[in-house]
Formats: structure tokens, C-alpha cells, sequence
């Protein structure tokens, strides 16, 4: 029999267009074409209600209005935890679905930052990537620093704060930020990814308003100190206990510019004149044209980040290259990158198929692994009382 | 009969038109194919009904049919019920459960009278018409005949005789009298060379033609077991072909050595035959396959030119020297003949690479016979590839070697792909017989819906593979 896989997009997040993307590019397309699985996609609005149906496959009902018009008339899903995780469809007969294993397939918070994972830990059901733990820290540009610099593994010079931090006493955080860390910097939310809110800054007018900025998206901000000689690569790896990474990519953006949402996404990845390898992120050089020790370095350093962070399934680790110094720098982790980086994968030898089905084996295997632990311990204690 | 009511969906006139113009408005075809089918929901996947104004007119009889026969059943009924005859009542049902399949049937008959009464003169006009053009055209006229790799060989022909001379050939597969006979009206009279591919699909069928065009040059490609059905046994497929010698008598006639029924027929001293190592002289060396084509020498007498062909399979040599052979006859220089070899690029569906996600997808969809098969593989098993992947629904037309041929292939497949992909239908499990005896140890899917696996082609691949698709199988063979 068939196991039943739901796949969760969209969420409470500045991301959720791009869930969208990934989960009916690159989760639900190919689970389909495995046809082992009967696929049910969960779409979690903007809003956080829940909804469950064949038409949430199709892009087009994302495009334009047509997706409020469904989720005014359609009825939201309920979570039933019934040694399991069911989702149910209210109406004159009662439709459940239980799902056998879920592929999270959300970016930001309410998603990508644990809070699914502990759903699904309660649910007691296998889902795909990173656990809980792990994606919290992950999704914390602070806290993954600071677990990559207690295992001695170099970052660039940062400073943090609190909105609230900011808001009471904003001279006193500019004063930290320039005195700790010299320009061009980057100010940057503490949890959300695919570059937003995110600002390069120069001097301390640019410094002051990109915060204000920041806060607006997150109540934690980290403030980072450019690395010179810069070159940026990220680097796919899956794997539980023995990891695999894909290819070392090079994002090309031009000049002082980075690179943005909007060409991350919105311009096909494309900056204006680019003509290499596209993707989701598609303006980039694939593999990296560097040293074989950077290009080894960077393989190295960015599966002991994977390692130390406790990420599992599957993670794309970002790192700075200060190419002079040939120092390689972590910079960021994501827990569930962007379409999977489905692009990457394919130019390393793994198809979208190929990769989904892996990732579902991976969940399946840290599922068996994790029920051979010991949970409930029986003691007299209650007897006491 | 468990989707008899399926005849009763609106779609079914328009089902049945389709399947007669994808039957070539072919009574036996259309027949055969009305027989098998039970699902009328599923006959139309891969095309749609192309509305010509012989379809429309079709389908405007057609609905009339059903609506005459309905209108007769309900007329029945009422007076079964006003007589109170419980015969009629039941003549009156059986009209009406019958109607889809009286319609589906009796539409032949304005098809049969359309043809006799219209078509079948004017087309004897039409043809005697071009067989008066084709005489007094002063151009040298090529025929090519065969089984299989006609058109492939008319474009070689046609790219290399182009480089010097005048050339038209006939488009596309029309390759029948009538086709051939609106071709002839096309010309100028200035071609210095004519190309055409002759279709048979019985006995003195390329002999007809033949009198048609009066061919001064002829090649035989290739003879296999395609329209067995119509010839009955294989001798008389190869003695329809050999129409074209026996027509030519003295003129030349190249015939590929590589297909052992041509082989059959051969003389023991005959020169003009071809294969990848040469003909009549010329003789072929250094060949080099890569995704992008064939690099070989080709040498005669002295004359030697170093060639690129776009075109992949080693099969296609044989033809190219034919085309070097003939092209040297009609006076072209060995510089000419070599920058000619070097246009020769895939043509569509036929060995055609194209890259998708760093992967080579070799489209050889319109190939449709076992030596296209072992010339695929042999092509898989030359080229670099990380994974091999082989995708068939199998070859249509097999008559009662279906299941010796299909086992066959599985065998062939297993020794050179490490992932193959099987379009599900009436042969599949033939083709994983022979996979298994071969030991096949990679990866076997089998597919239900091949037009959700092509469109989704891009989910398959990785960079590094080579996808080899041969075959299709059309709707009316499904």
C-alpha cells in the first residue's frame, strides 16, 4: 500500500510565495513521479489556517486571486493527533487523512524555524530534514554563529540586539555596532532568509536606517562586518550520518550590489546581462571556479557546520571567502533551502526524483533510529503521593 | 462490455472520427482498431481530432446517424407503447444500446462512396497528370525504397547533392502515388536532381511507382518485418522492394549490406552495395562518435576527404558514402562532398541530442524497428555518460514475432543501460522477460502515463546522463 506523504508550503512567513514554489517544483512534482506515495499537499495561508486539496497542486491557483476565492469558500483542515497525525475535512461525512510521513516544504518562521518540526515530533510521524533542535539554530543567524565559533569554525566579526534593545537605546547599539565592527557591514533579520530585510550599509546614516529596516521583519538583528576579497559560495549536502554534498556554487552578483530577493527570485535569478548556470538562484557559477584547497576547504567547512548545527536530511550551508587570506568563513545555514536547490543536485548527478526520494529514505531512517530511544522511564516515584 | 455506456458520452462522435483520421481513413485499420477498444474515455491521449473539412464533414454525418437511430428508438418506444407490442418495445431498446455501434460501423459507407465517386477519378487524373511531367523532366531521378530509413536517407541525399546542384524531393512521408503525383505538380523543370521516397505496403506497390517516377537511380535502405500484416510473409516484403531493381535493370542500385534481408537478395558479385565500411570503392575509416556526431575519412582512388557529420549511429554512414558515390557521379568535388557531409545535422525525432539539466536526451521517437533498437544501443554504449538510461514503449507492428522480438530487445537493453524506462502496454512484459534472463541489474520503471513522463523529462535527469527514447506508439496502436 501506498504511504501517504503531506507536504507543507506557504506559512506565516516572508517567504511563503517561495514555499509555494518549492513545494509544487520541486516536492510534489517528483514525489508524484516516484508514484510510491500519494501525495496530499497542506497549504498554510498567510494567516495560519490550514487547507487540504487536489487544486492546491496546480501553480495557477496561486497566481492572481483565485487562491483567496479558495480559501473563502473551501473549509480549512483540522490536526487530529491520533497516534498519528490526521488531517481532517469537516462536512456531512467526516474526511480523514492520515499521513505517514510529512515533507515540510516551508521557508522562515512557523516553518523552516522548528515550529513544525515540534508539531510533528508531537505527531510522532517521520518528516523530511532537520529536527526540531536543529532548525531552530539554523534559522537563528546568532545562535548558528555562535555554535560554529564554539567548535572553532571562523566567522565574519558580528554584533546582535533586540528590537527592543534598539527601540530603548539606539545610540548606545549604533555606538557597539561601530566600534566592534568596522564597514561595509551587513545588517541583517536574525531569522528570515532569502535576503530580506537584508541591507549592505557604509556609514552610520545607511547603518542607522537599514535597523530600522531589519526591525520591521524580526525583533533580532545581527549586524556583520563585510569580509574583503570576498567570495560567496554555498554548498547543498543531505545525509543523516554520513553526508553528501553537491557541487560548491558561486552566486554571482555585480559590484557593491548582493544578492537580493528580487534577484534571487523575481528576475529568474537573472541579473541583468547573466548567462550562466540558471536556477532558483540561478545566477551562478556551477561548480565554483576556485583552488582545489578552497573549493576542498569549502566542502570541509561546511559539513562540520551541517555536523555541529545537528542538521539532518538536508541543509545548504553559505560560506565567505576571503580570497587573499584564503580564509573560508561560515556564514549562514539553511535548513531547507530554496526548490531544494534542485539545480545544484541535478548538476552533481542527482535528479529532482532521485532527490525527493532520498530525502523521504532519510526521514524514514532518523524515524526508525529515533524510536530505539528510550522515551518513557517507569518509576515508583507517583507511588509516593 | 463493462465500458459499453462509455459510447454514450457526448465525446464518442468526435472519438470515432479521431480514430478514423489517425487510421489514415483506412476501412481495416479504423476496423481493427473499433474492435479492440473498449475505454472510449482513453483512445484519444496523445492527439486531438484535427478538424479538417473531411473530419467536420464526418462528424456532421456521424451525429446525424446517432441522432436519426436515437430518434428512431424513442419513435419505436412511443409505438410500442401506443400497440402495447412488447417486440417492438425491445427492437426499440436494441436500436438504441446499438446506435453507437451501428454508427461507428456504417460512417464507412459515406467514406466508401465518397472515395469512389470523388476521390478515386480525380487522383487517376492527378497521377497520369504527373507521370507526363515526370517523363519530360530532364532531371536525374533517385528513388529510394525500403522498410525503413527512407526519409533519413532522402535527407542525407537531398543536404549532399544540394551543395552543387538543383535538387527538390518529396516532403515529408508522401511517399504514395498521389503524394508523389501532387510533388511533381510543385516543380519548376529546372531541378537537376530529384529525390524521391517510394511507401509500399503491398505487393507491386514500388512497381507502380517506379512507373510513375522512371528512376534513373535507385537505394534500398533496409527491409524488416514493417506492414507484415499486409504482405503475409516476409519473401513477398522483399520482393516488393526489389521492385525497384527489377525496374532499373541495368542502372545502378545501392543497397545496404547491413540488413540481412537485403542481404538475402544480393548477388554475389554485385559492387553497389553499402554499409559503414564503404561502397563501390569508397572505403570508410577512423570513426569517432561523440554526442555531437561522426568524424571518418573516406577515401577512393586517391581521393580522400576527412568528414563531420552531425548525425549520430553508425548506421548512417553507410548512407552518406552511398550519397559520396552518387555525388562523385554527378560531378561534385571531393571539397564540396565534404563540406556538404559536414551540414548533415539529426533531424527531428530521428537520433536528435538535445541537452536538458547538464543530461544529453537523444529523441529517436519516430524510429520503429528492432535494427533502429540495436543501432540505439549500439549509439548508447559509444558515448560517455554517467548513467545510461533507456526509455521504449516497444515496437508496434511485430505481428506474431511480438513476443520473440520484444524478449530480444530486453536482452539488448540489459547489457547497455543501467536505468530503463518501459512504457506500460501489451508488449512491456515481454521486454522485462528479457531483461530478466539477461540479468538485468539496474533500475527498471515502467511507466502508465508516457505523456506525464515526457513532460516531466526534467525531474528524471541529472547531469551526466544520456537518455536514449525510441519509439512511440500513436493512440490507434495503444
Amino acid at each position: 500500500m501506498k504511504k501517504t506523504i503531506a507536504v507543507f508550503f506557504g506559512g506565516r512567513s516572508t517567504e511563503h510565495d517561495i514555499s509555494i514554489i518549492t513545494a509544487l517544483s520541486s516536492v510534489i512534482k517528483p514525489l508524484e513521479l516516484t508514484k510510491k506515495y500519494i501525495v496530499v499537499p497542506v497549504y498554510i495561508t498567510k494567516d495560519g489556517q490550514w487547507f487540504s486539496d487536489e487544486k492546491l497542486k496546480d501553480i495557477r491557483l496561486f497566481r492572481g486571486q483565485a487562491i483567496d476565492d479558495f480559501c473563502a469558500k473551501a473549509k480549512p483542515v483540522a490536526v487530529v493527533f491520533d497516534g498519528g497525525m490526521i488531517l481532517r475535512k469537516s462536512g456531512l461525512r467526516n474526511k480523514d487523512i492520515r499521513v505517514d510521513i510529512a515533507f515540510p516544504a516551508m521557508h522562515g518562521p512557523y516553518g523552516e524555524d522548528g515550529s513544525l518540526m515540534g508539531l510533528l515530533r508531537m505527531a510522532g510521524i517521520p518528516f523530511v530534514g532537520s529536527d526540531m533542535p536543529a532548525s531552530v539554530i539554523a534559522m537563528d543567524k546568532v545562535l548558528a554563529k555562535q555554535v560554529a565559533q564554539a567548535n572553532d569554525i571562523p566567522t565574519s566579526k558580528f554584533v546582535f540586539f533586540s528590537k527592543a534593545e534598539f527601540d530603548g537605546s539606539r545610540d548606545v547599539i549604533i555606538k557597539k555596532v561601530i566600534s566592534n565592527l568596522t564597514f561595509p557591514q551587513f545588517v541583517k533579520p536574525a531569522h528570515l532568509g532569502s535576503s530580506i530585510g537584508i541591507t549592505k550599509v557604509n556609514n552610520t546614516d545607511e547603518l542607522s536606517n537599514a535597523i530600522e529596516v531589519a526591525t520591521y521583519y524580526d525583533d533580532k538583528i545581527i549586524v556583520e562586518e563585510a569580509v574583503e576579497n570576498l567570495v560567496e559560495v554555498t554548498v547543498p549536502i543531505m545525509g543523516n550520518d554520513s553526508l553528501r554534498p553537491s557541487l560548491v556554487e558561486r552566486p554571482l552578483a555585480h559590484g557593491d550590489d548582493f544578492f537580493d530577493f528580487d534577484t534571487k527570485y523575481m528576475n529568474g535569478g537573472k541579473k541583468s546581462g547573466g548567462s550562466k548556470q540558471t536556477g532558483a538562484q540561478g545566477y551562478s557559477e556551477l561548480p565554483a571556479k576556485l583552488p582545489d584547497s578552497l573549493y576542498q576547504a569549502s566542502l570541509d567547512i561546511a559539513q562540520k557546520v551541517y555536523r555541529v548545527v545537528g542538521c539532518e536530511g538536508i541543509s545548504r550551508v553559505d560560506l565567505l571567502i576571503d580570497t587573499k587570506s584564503e580564509t573560508v568563513y561560515f556564514n549562514e545555514i539553511n535548513p531547507l533551502p530554496g526548490s531544494l536547490y534542485a539545480h545544484n543536485w541535478r548538476a552533481s548527478g542527482v535528479s529532482s526524483i532521485e532527490l525527493v526520494s532520498r530525502l523521504v529514505e532519510l526521514a524514514e531512517e532518523r524515524f526508525a533510529r529515533n524510536k530505539k530511544i528510550e522515551t518513557t522511564f517507569s518509576s515508583n516515584f507517583l507511588g509516593q503521593f | 462490455m463493462k465500458y459499453y455506456w462509455t459510447r454514450f458520452l457526448p465525446s464518442y462522435a468526435q472519438t470515432i472520427i479521431y480514430m478514423l483520421q489517425e487510421s489514415d481513413y483506412k476501412p481495416k485499420q479504423y476496423v481493427a482498431w473499433l474492435n479492440r477498444s473498449n475505454d472510449f474515455r482513453s483512445i484519444t491521449k496523445r492527439r486531438q481530432l484535427d478538424f479538417t473539412h473531411k473530419a467536420k464533414l464526418l462528424l456532421t454525418v456521424v451525429w446525424l446517424m446517432l441522432v436519426t437511430i436515437y430518434l428512431a428508438g424513442v419513435a419505436l418506444f412511443v409505438e410500442s407503447i401506443i400497440m402495447g407490442n412488447v417486440m417492438v418495445a425491445g427492437l426499440a431498446v436494441l436500436l438504441f444500446a446499438g446506435s453507437p455501434l451501428l454508427t461507428a460501423y456504417i460512417v464507412i459507407v459515406p467514406l466508401y462512396i465518397g472515395y469512389v465517386i470523388i476521390q478515386a477519378p480525380r487522383q487517376r487524373q492527378m497521377v497520369a497528370s504527373a507521370r507526363q511531367i515526370l517523363a519530360e523532366h530532364p532531371a536525374l531521378k533517385i528513388a529510394i525504397a525500403g522498410s525503413y530509413g527512407k526519409t533519413t536517407a532522402k535527407e542525407i541525399l537531398a543536404t549532399i547533392l544540394g551543395e552543387d546542384k538543383q535538387i527538390a524531393f518529396t516532403p515529408g512521408n508522401m511517399n504514395t502515388s498521389i503524394g508523389i503525383s501532387s510533388f511533381a505538380q510543385t516543380l519548376k523543370g529546372d531541378e537537376e536532381i530529384l529525390v524521391f521516397e517510394l511507401g509500399e505496403e503491398q505487393v507491386g506497390d514500388v512497381r507502380e511507382l517506379c512507373n510513375l517516377i522512371q528512376p534513373d537511380v535507385g537505394i534500398i535502405t533496409g527491409i524488416n518485418e514493417a506492414h507484415l500484416s499486409s504482405f503475409g510473409t516476409l519473401e513477398r516484403t522483399v520482393a516488393t522492394i526489389f521492385e525497384l531493381e527489377d525496374y532499373l535493370g541495368t542502372k545502378p542500385v545501392y543497397k545496404n549490406k547491413e540488413s540481412p534481408l537485403v542481404v538475402s537478395k544480393l548477388k554475389a558479385d554485385d559492387k553497389l552495395t553499402f554499409d559503414r565500411t564503404g561502397t563501390d570503392g569508397w572505403r570508410v575509416s577512423n570513426t569517432k562518435t561523440s554526442i555531437h556526431g561522426m568524424t571518418f575519412d573516406i577515401t577512393k582512388n586517391g581521393k580522400t576527404m576527412s568528414a563531420h557529420t552531425g548525425l549520430l549511429g553508425k548506421h548512417n554512414i553507410g548512407v552518406i558514402v552511398a550519397s559520396v558515390a552518387i555525388a562523385d557521379s554527378v560531378g561534385l568535388t571531393t571539397e564540396q562532398i565534404a563540406v556538404a557531409i559536414n551540414k548533415t545535422v539529426p533531424f527531428e525525432h530521428r537520433m536528435q541530442p538535445r541537452r536538458l539539466h547538464g543530461a544529453w536526451v537523444i529523441d529517436d521517437t519516430y524510429n520503429g524497428n528492432s535494427e533502429g533498437v540495436q543501432a540505439g544501443l549500439l549509439l548508447l554504449k559509444d558515448l560517455e555518460a554517467k548513467r545510461r538510461i533507456y526509455v521504449t514503449p516497444g515496437l508496434v507492428e511485430q505481428g506474431d514475432k511480438t513476443r520473440q522480438v520484444h524478449e530480444k530487445i530486453g536482452r539488448q537493453i540489459a547489457v547497455v543501460a543501467d536505468v530503463v524506462v518501459l512504457m506500460q502496454n501489451s508488449v512491456t512484459d515481454y521486454i522485462t522477460n528479457g531483461l530478466r534472463e539477461a540479468g538485468f541489474g539496474g533500475r527498471l520503471l515502467i511507466i502508465d502515463d508516457p505523456l506525464e513522463f515526457y513532460s516531466n523529462l526534467g525531474h528524471f535527469v541529472a547531469a551526466g546522463d544520456v537518455v536514449l527514447m525510441q519509439n512511440d506508439w500513436t493512440d490507434n496502436y495503444a
